[in-house]
């Protein structure tokens, strides 16, 4: 049966399962397999199960203040063995990058001096902050978790979209997509050897834990701090303090003294000495930034800057993410790195430049114009798909203000198959990795978050815009056979080692749970014949 | 000849009613340069606090304290004995600067000019990208066609460093001191508007102008000596103070509110793209509404 | 513990048994007067709404109907039990990793299927609010049980409980003096008695008929019944000795312990004469004893400091030099 797959239809983009109609491409094969013996009805179902599981949960994001629950297909995107080792390194790289250029801006300003990165790109950026500067993090990192937004070209190139080091939120998805995934489709699980995504929050913790303030002794208070329930990314923020272990505060939790930063307890004041901090740069600490915030705890910059606690992401680091700063990046990967870029940027033009302004201009409806302030795909200009008028007025807008924006290459993002309407159709999709940190090594986590556009041809995947997201699978280096459809090696079930459980067993006392005292045959019969006899 | 000024700034915050915590940055304590050697400083605060002290951004000295004991008066006291020199001010206020910034790629004088204060090195796209903090407007320091007008006129056949003189004698003829008419938040260009102000305004006007012809400015607040005869020992009332620094080549420092050269009189705090990055006190205070502020400086002349 | 979950808990604790009881309190009410039209229906009506502390609408008559809307429905209401069901959720969800996750799905569950089944009792009618009490009854003890099963017994426990002893013991009085307002001679006690589920226990406790002054008694001071007043602050009590955890040989620097010890002794000790009129100053005596210790347990352990805005300095300031200080500048 290929129900699911019936009517197909290709678009001029990369298809991340087929090589060609019924041609599955080889990681996909497995896949492909299963699905072919499912009905819309069977998909219906566990649809149905996903749903439910997401609800009582309240697995949910908020839009526009109503929480929904998260738009998860239920057809997985696999990644092979090779193809992940490439992202891996190019997003390594690409932090490593990074890290040093957020090092040299919020210091000795070499690059500047250099004249690799024009300081006015610096200066000008929305999220450059100057209190950051000379801060230093007691473990040199200040990128302790990044997301690096990453596309797929129509010849399967992988490109550095955007890069995410202030906030950059979701993982909590992938975690529980794979979870949810799991438990729709066991037997898929079963038949493919997926690395695992659940280590990230033991990760960020370490990372987390290594990034304590000198002083900080060998156990140090780690929180997390939530603008509250009513923030988007709530239950993020809430599901990393709980799988870490450690206290989720809002700022009026927190609170400092003397350079020290403290939480209200009930047992009187707790220091704190790390705070993964999911609250914005403006609104971090009113004698700082935007005084009237409520969100966050005054004196918690300059606590940082004494090195009593440290802030995870650290502040400025908006200027690294920088939209027209991006354009710099593969120069910049030179410069500190000494190597060639591992993923390229997609093709940008830098619109401050007279000369680019004019070629981009030109061909504004070939490219697409991006407002460098905006984010979640808000404010883009598709000039394909862009009316007349709506292109004339990007025009105005870019002209008005060159700095305020960038014009991109026209990506045709590649195409996975997605459940609409009870079938399978290609829907554009993206990925964004997720890297912690520790000031010694750079972990990726092996999957990321494949965020896919639901409506037919939409290139938006923005989960504000109406996008959905997909459980995404790496498959471990030895996996080829498994993926191909095989039978998996006995003993090979979800990391449940048969043997040793069986041992374990064997260990336990015999003998069930003691019973309680009962009725015998005869008091039953005799209380039954009571019963009858009653109403007369 | 250099002086040696002792000065004082007591700044008395009151409260209507108890403030139970309070978080503050004080700028208020002289940061020392080739134009002055700071040969004493000292931060106070009552209730007592923990000072923290750090450089920012712009080089200067900032004191951050927080106070936990309730309070209906806050005291912030700043001293110092400085010696002032009539040099041409550092680079301080620029991070990274290197000492000497013709050694450096890209911030040198380009090929062709000599002067590194002429027309042409100031166009230069190297010094407009280093500049580029001190050459954008500001909330304070708009720009406007008509005072890019007036400053084109003063410029014309002028060199930078002679468009700078005229355009703050322009600032100290056509704006009347008077306090009380503009407020803290007044722009320079509302104040020229209205024709009057105070030093603050001076100093935002002519930055305006400035910027607009192209020529690097940085605000800059402090102290100034009343009096250019002070007899050495005599202890007299100032004012905080506020004037410029323009870059022609190396930064001159000039004050619109007296129309000359600031010298050994001045004694410099702080520095900025505008008031705002100088204020001398900014925090945030749970507790008491109102708030008075009196605020007293006194200047001794040492030597 | 952090102060604000502390909070959380305490509030968390008190809105699951309010909506509990509300709903415990509206089945007696409602079938009362669905069973006794005669009782006069705007009477029973007005003292349920002023005992809840809710005011009547001008102008509105007072029916069944219009009750239980308010008091049941009404998410304006906020004492109604929907009202308290989300409070209660909100509650979690600002804890929600410090209780269990099946705690937490259990609240929200209750609270995704809240407004099909509020929607449902209305539009049926009177009768089948007695099947939205039962749902509201069963989700509140089965949140109740997961909590008992799955929350370790430290301070988050503690905070839970005693929340959920100082409303209980307030909501029992507060049923007794609806009871006591109704004209003497309508109603019936063991639909008082049904309602705080203490029908059987009473029975099994005086073996002999429903008697008003026996069944006050019992709700209010028998020691072994979970649901009695005494019973609650004596649980509550026992809360904040261990919260306290300080002993001490004379008396207690705990406020709350000290509110609620003395309420607790008063109870301990105390007869209940045949005169039912006389026990109006007792039944408001402790609501007031509630919300005093309330307030000390707040002022104690929650520090609210937080949650004040912050004045900004700086800029809001004049230019030192112009507002009065020495001289020109």
């Amino acid at each position: 049966m290929t129900e699911l797959f019936e009517g197909y239809a290709w678009e001029a983009a990369w298809d991340e399962m087929f090589g060609a109609p019924g041609k599955p491409r080889l990681p996909n094969r497995g896949l492909y397999a299963t699905l072919r013996t499912l009905t819309p009805a069977d998909l219906d179902e566990r649809c149905a199960e996903r749903d439910r599981s997401f609800r009582d949960r309240g697995i949910t994001f908020s839009l526009s203040g109503e929480e929904r629950p998260f738009p998860l297909d239920p057809i997985p995107r696999v990644l092979s063995a090779a193809e992940w080792s490439q992202i891996e390194d190019g997003v390594r790289q690409r932090v490593r990058a990074l890290e040093a250029l957020l090092a040299d801006l919020y210091g000795a300003g070499q690059v500047l001096a250099d004249g690799i990165l024009p300081r006015q790109v610096v200066t000008s950026a929305e999220h450059f902050r100057r209190a950051a500067w000379g801060l230093e993090p007691p473990n040199g990192v200040r990128i302790h978790v990044a997301g690096i937004d990453l596309v797929r070209d129509r010849h399967g190139r992988f490109c550095v979209l955007e890069d995410n080091v202030r906030i950059p939120s979701g993982v909590s998805y992938v975690l529980e997509n794979r979870r949810t995934i799991t438990r729709i489709f066991p037997e898929l699980l079963a038949s493919h050897h997926i690395r695992p995504v659940s280590d990230y929050p033991a990760k960020l913790l370490a990372a987390l834990r290594a990034a304590r303030p000198l002083n900080a002794g060998s156990e140090p208070n780690v929180v997390v701090l939530t603008p509250g329930v009513h923030n988007s990314a709530y239950f993020e923020h809430s599901f990393l303090a709980r799988q870490m272990g450690v206290e989720l505060v809002e700022g009026r939790d927190l609170f400092c003294r003397n350079n020290q930063l403290f939480m209200r307890t009930t047992g009187g004041r707790e220091r704190v000495d790390v705070v993964y901090r999911r609250v914005d740069d403006d609104f971090l600490d009113p004698v700082q930034f935007n005084s009237s915030s409520l969100l966050g705890c005054p004196g918690i910059v300059n606590a940082a800057r004494s090195g009593n606690v440290t802030l995870a992401n650290a502040i400025g680091n908006g200027v690294a993410d920088d939209k027209l700063v991006y354009t710099y990046l593969p120069e910049l990967i030179d410069y500190y790195l000494g190597e060639r870029p591992v993923l390229p940027n997609v093709p940008t033009y830098r619109l401050e430049d007279r000369e680019q302004l004019e070629a981009a201009m030109v061909r504004i409806d070939e490219l697409v114009m991006k407002p460098v302030a905006g984010s979640g795909g808000t404010g883009l200009v598709i000039g394909p798909q862009a009316s007349d008028d709506e292109l004339a007025t990007a025009e105005r807008s870019v002209r008005d203000d060159p700095r305020g924006w960038i014009a991109q290459e026209m990506v045709t993002l590649s195409t996975a198959p997605t459940r609409v309407g009870g079938k399978l159709e290609a829907r554009h999709i993206d990925l964004r990795p997720f890297a912690i940190n520790d000031g010694r090594t750079i972990w990726v986590l092996p999957g990321g978050l494949t965020r896919v556009a639901l409506r037919r041809g939409s290139l938006v995947v923005n989960s504000s815009q109406g996008g959905g997201s997909k459980d995404t699978w790496v498959l471990a280096a030895d996996a080829r056979r498994d993926a191909a459809g095989d039978k998996p090696p006995s003993g090979a079930g979800n990391g449940c080692d048969r043997s040793r459980l069986g041992a374990a067993l064997r260990l336990a006392p015999v003998g069930g749970p003691e019973p309680g005292p009962h009725l015998d045959g005869q008091q039953q019969q005799q209380q039954q014949q009571q019963q009858q006899q009653a109403p007369c | 000849m250099s002086w040696r000024i002792a000065t004082s700034h007591v700044s008395r915050y009151r409260y209507a009613s108890p403030v139970v915590a309070s978080y503050n940055e004080a700028r208020m304590t002289p940061s020392p340069g080739p134009e002055q050697l700071v040969l004493d400083s000292e931060l106070r605060v009552e209730p007592s606090a923990v000072l923290f002290r750090y450089v920012d951004y712009w080089g200067t000295l900032v004191h951050a304290f927080d106070v936990h004991e309730p309070h209906d008066e806050l005291v912030v006291t700043g001293t110092s004995v400085v010696e002032t020199t009539p040099t041409a001010p550092s680079l301080a206020g620029e991070p990274g600067a290197p000492a000497d910034p013709a050694a450096k790629p890209g911030t040198g004088p380009v090929a062709g000019s000599d002067d590194p204060g002429s027309w042409q090195q100031l166009r230069s796209t190297a010094l407009r990208d280093r500049f580029s903090e001190l050459l954008a407007p500001t909330s304070y320091a708009p720009f406007d066609a008509e005072l890019a007008g007036a400053a084109g006129d003063l410029a014309a056949g002028a060199d930078p460093a002679e468009a700078a003189e005229r355009v703050v004698a322009f600032v100290h003829d056509h704006l009347r001191y008077e306090a009380g008419t503009t407020g803290v938040s007044t722009s320079g260009l509302e104040a020229w508007r209205l024709g009057t102000g105070v030093c603050q305004d001076f100093a935002h006007l002519a930055l305006s102008m400035l910027r607009q012809l192209g020529i690097p400015a940085r605000y800059t607040s402090g102290y100034l000596h009343p009096s250019a005869e002070a007899s050495i020992g005599d202890r007299v009332p100032g004012a905080s103070h506020a004037w410029i620094e323009a870059w022609v080549g190396r930064f001159v420092a000039l004050d619109p509110t007296i129309g000359s050269a600031a010298g050994v009189r001045h004694v410099t705090v702080a520095r900025g793209r505008d008031y705002a990055d100088v204020t001398p006190l900014r925090g945030v205070y749970h507790g008491g509404e109102h708030v008075q502020l009196t605020v007293e400086v006194q200047l001794t002349r040492l030597a | 513990m952090l102060s604000r979950i502390a909070e959380g808990l305490f509030w968390l604790g008190r809105y699951l048994e309010r909506a509990d009881d509300t709903a415990r309190i509206l089945d007696v009410e409602v079938h009362q007067m669905l069973e006794d039209a005669s009782s006069g229906e705007h009477l029973a009506a007005g003292a349920l709404l002023s005992v809840m502390g809710v005011e009547a609408k001008t102008g509105e008559r007072l029916e069944l109907a219009n009750v239980t809307a308010s008091l049941a429905f009404d998410r304006s209401q906020a004492s109604s039990i929907v009202s308290s069901l989300i409070a209660a959720r909100e509650n979690a969800s600002t804890i929600r990793e410090t209780i269990s996750s099946e705690l937490w799905e259990c609240l929200n569950a209750t609270y995704v299927a809240l407004d099909q089944r509020a929607a449902t009792a209305r539009a049926i009618g009177p009768h089948a609010f007695f099947r939205f009490a039962r749902f509201v009854k069963e989700r509140v003890a089965l949140a109740a049980g997961i909590a008992d099963g799955t929350m370790p017994r430290d301070d988050t426990w503690l905070f839970l409980i005693l929340g959920q002893s100082v409303e209980r013991a307030d909501m029992t009085a507060r049923l007794l003096s609806v009871r006591l307002s109704l004209p003497p001679g309508t109603g019936d006690w063991v639909t008082t008695l049904r309602c705080c589920s203490a029908h059987e226990a009473y029975l099994r406790t005086y073996r002999a008929a429903v008697e008003p002054a026996r069944v006050i008694e019992f709700l209010l001071l028998d020691r072994l019944f979970p649901r009695s007043a005494y019973h609650a602050l004596a649980t509550a009590e026992r809360c904040c000795a261990e919260l306290d955890g300080e002993q001490r040989r004379l008396g207690t620097g705990d406020e709350a312990l000290r509110i609620l010890g003395r309420a607790r002794a008063d109870l301990e000790y105390r007869q209940i004469g045949e005169r039912l009129d006389e026990l109006a100053p007792l039944l408001e005596t402790l609501q007031a004893v509630c919300s005093q210790a309330s307030a000390a347990v707040a002022s104690r352990f929650f520090h609210r400091e937080g949650t004040q805005p912050w004045h900004s300095e700086g800029l809001g300031f004049d230019l030192p030099g112009r507002a009065g200080g020495g001289g020109t500048s």
